[in-house]
């Protein structure tokens, strides 16, 4: 769990904004809340959670997270209506519909219910609902992916219990689905303190791009992806040589390794033969562990990029904005709901239009400077873990008053 | 809810509570991707959605001046590339409406007068789908209350954003008064009209909250020591 306090966070959001979250957590103490996932390690919502988890408990919650067990066809047919929901085929039958209930029902046989609130986080616990009359709580189906344009099979599978929840939360209004339920937005958030977004000595970013050989001697647009097409790393190529013309900068591609992808290996391979041994490309393959070397990329890079052609909600381009740098992102996923045109940073929709992003930033370093403050103070406000914390808290207090759209305390 | 008011002291002064408010954006379902969409549902969307997409988003974006404070007037110029209609819904002031109801029927007249104008552009997709939200707000008394203008002073230096949003900016829909919670005390319990007429002149949307917070301070400072601040 982390070991950050809620103290920690107030020489960077100020002493009102942890006043508020300690007033907002006064009627809330003592109630009793549970989060229910299906990993405790590896991905982005674990990760959440261990932020998340110690922190409501200092405000008093008392919180409990209970991850669900199940073997290996589980989580194939869990991977699969993930998939699924993202619009991709993927076989839904029905011997992998009994699986899911079955292991969810023994799962929700062995989980104590008897709580204020229960938040089931995507669709893994989702058969948890059915539980629902045996508790007095309220329950929350928080959905952190993209569920706009899902195969219709998957989604019909499942709306029938989302639809049975007091609420459901969404990472962005693009996300969401019509439901007869209210939904409320929750953008994903970064933690200030983390290893990819903290403070880092200059020193240690020197060292960093000296063991990636990266020189210092012109402005560095960056973009930070895993090696996949929906990121587009051949058009940040296009997109860079075309502002070469008339602006003289070098690109570094960092991403994910390929060891376990074997289409990871070939986009690779794509972007290197793209980039045409040219020196001021630098492609640069990260393990999984590399949160430092991505904060101090970030750090030195004069422009980031993200041209996505598809995303999810992105959050790179948070990690990068509060780092006050300008941020030319693709107008796609959840992108755009933290690229605010021309206030928080560049929205593009083509190649082209990234490369003439790129000229104007790169000679117009006061408008970019500019562009890189907004963005922080953006992130500040919106997408950090304690905007995070006060939505949870906020959460909860609009569960118990029902309907109503003012709620006095 | 007690705003200003409360015990009267020995003064006879009532004291100034402050409060602040957190709003949780709550998701309607509903999207406009043409400016006839966006008239269509502008008439049938909950008072709670004009509120949050006039007057409370533009909070989470406080610390600049953008071009337009509404929603619906940023999409219309980011979104629709309809520069003139996003101009006139921009220049609304809220200081002219005490209803909802009124806000909207301006809007949509507004917008309907724009598409008779130039018809052609109602069906046109815009680059990005207006997503209709609404709040709901959650309201917390702090524990910071001014007593007089000395008072009042130290403790507009240092509350929080959301709460100068909520006495200003809320407070004119929630209590029907063609005011802020701000003036409306210092002109009622105060007796300090010219103070408050200078806070309710702050055009709200050419200044970030903490530069409203900056002009505040410095129109006290201007009522208690008239004779250094000679007023501008």
């Amino acid at each position: 769990m982390s070991s950050t306090h809620l103290m920690d966070y107030e020489p960077i959001v100020g002493h009102q904004t942890l006043e508020e979250l300690y007033l907002l957590a006064e009627g809330l103490k003592g109630k009793r809340v549970k989060m229910v996932n299906s990993t405790a390690i590896g991905g982005g919502v674990a990760e959440i959670l261990h932020q998340l988890v110690p922190l409501l408990d200092e405000l008093g919650i008392q919180i409990q997270w209970e991850v669900i067990k199940g073997g290996e066809d589980f989580f194939i047919v869990t991977k699969s209506i993930h998939n699924a929901l993202h619009g991709e085929a993927a076989p839904l039958t029905q011997r992998m519909k009994e699986i899911f209930l079955e292991v969810s029902q023994e799962n929700i046989k062995n989980t104590d219910l008897d709580q204020d609130i229960i938040v089931i986080h995507d669709p893994q616990p989702i058969v948890f609902i059915e539980a629902k009359d045996r508790t007095h709580a309220k329950w929350v189906w928080r959905c952190h992916i993209d569920v706009s344009h899902p195969v219709e099979e998957a989604w019909n599978f499942l709306k029938g219990y989302v639809e049975q929840f007091d609420a459901a939360l969404f990472s962005s209004p693009r996300f969401s689905k019509r439901l007869p339920i209210p939904q409320f937005l929750f953008f994903p958030s970064i933690d200030p303190l983390s290893d990819k977004n903290r403070e880092l000595e200059p020193e240690f970013i020197d060292q960093v791009l000296d063991r990636f050989q990266l020189p210092r001697d012109k402005p560095m647009i960056t973009q930070i992806s895993r090696f996949d097409r929906l990121k587009d790393p051949v058009g940040v190529i296009k997109a860079y040589r075309m502002a070469k013309h008339y602006t003289d900068c070098r690109l570094v591609l960092a991403g994910g390794g390929a060891s376990d992808d074997p289409e990871s290996e070939l986009v690779l391979n794509e972007v290197r033969t793209e980039a045409k041994q040219d020196p001021d490309i630098h492609i640069i393959v990260l393990p999984p562990t590399s949160s430092l070397d991505i904060n101090a990329l970030q750090r030195a890079s004069t422009i980031i990029l993200q041209k996505s052609i598809r995303e999810g909600f992105g959050l790179t381009v948070s990690e990068a904005l509060w780092k006050k740098k300008p941020v030319i992102g693709s107008a796609v996923g959840g992108i755009p709901a933290q690229i605010i045109p021309n206030l928080t940073g560049s929205l593009i929709y083509s190649t082209e239009g990234a490369a003439y992003q790129i000229r104007y930033l790169l000679s117009h370093p006061e408008a970019a400077k500019k562009l890189g403050e907004y963005g922080h103070e953006y992130v500040k406000e919106e997408f950090l873990i304690t905007r995070k914390i006060r939505r949870y808290l906020l959460l909860f207090h609009i569960l118990f008053h029902p309907g109503e759209r003012i709620i006095p305390l | 809810m007690k705003v200003s008011g409360g015990h009267q002291n020995g003064m006879g002064t009532n004291p100034f509570y402050f409060y602040t408010s957190s709003n949780l954006v709550e998701l309607t379902g509903e999207k406009a991707n043409t400016l006839e969409e966006l008239v269509a549902l502008l008439k049938r969307c909950t008072g709670s959605a004009i509120f949050y997409h006039v007057f409370q988003s533009y909070r989470e974006r406080h610390f600049a001046i953008e071009k337009y404070h509404s929603d619906f007037a940023q999409w219309i110029s980011n979104s629709q590339d309809e520069e003139v209609l996003a101009e006139r819904l921009g220049s609304l002031d809220v200081r002219d409406f005490v209803t909802l109801r009124a806000l909207r029927e301006s809007m949509i007249q507004i917008i309907e007068d724009h598409l008779k104008a130039y018809p052609q552009c109602g069906k046109r997709i815009g680059k990005t789908p207006f997503f209709f939200c609404q709040s709901v707000s959650v309201v917390m008394p702090t524990r910071d209350r001014a007593g007089g203008l000395e008072d009042f002073y130290q403790l507009i230096g240092k509350i929080g954003i959301r709460s100068i949003h909520y006495h200003l900016v809320e407070a004119r829909l929630r209590l029907g008064i063609h005011t802020n919670d701000f003036s409306h005390w210092l002109g009622d319990s105060l007796k300090k009209e010219r103070l408050a007429q200078r806070i309710e002149g702050i055009d709200m949307y050419l200044h970030t909250l903490e530069e409203i917070r900056t002009m505040i301070l410095r129109y006290i400072e201007e009522e208690m020591n008239p004779s250094c601040h000679p007023p501008i």
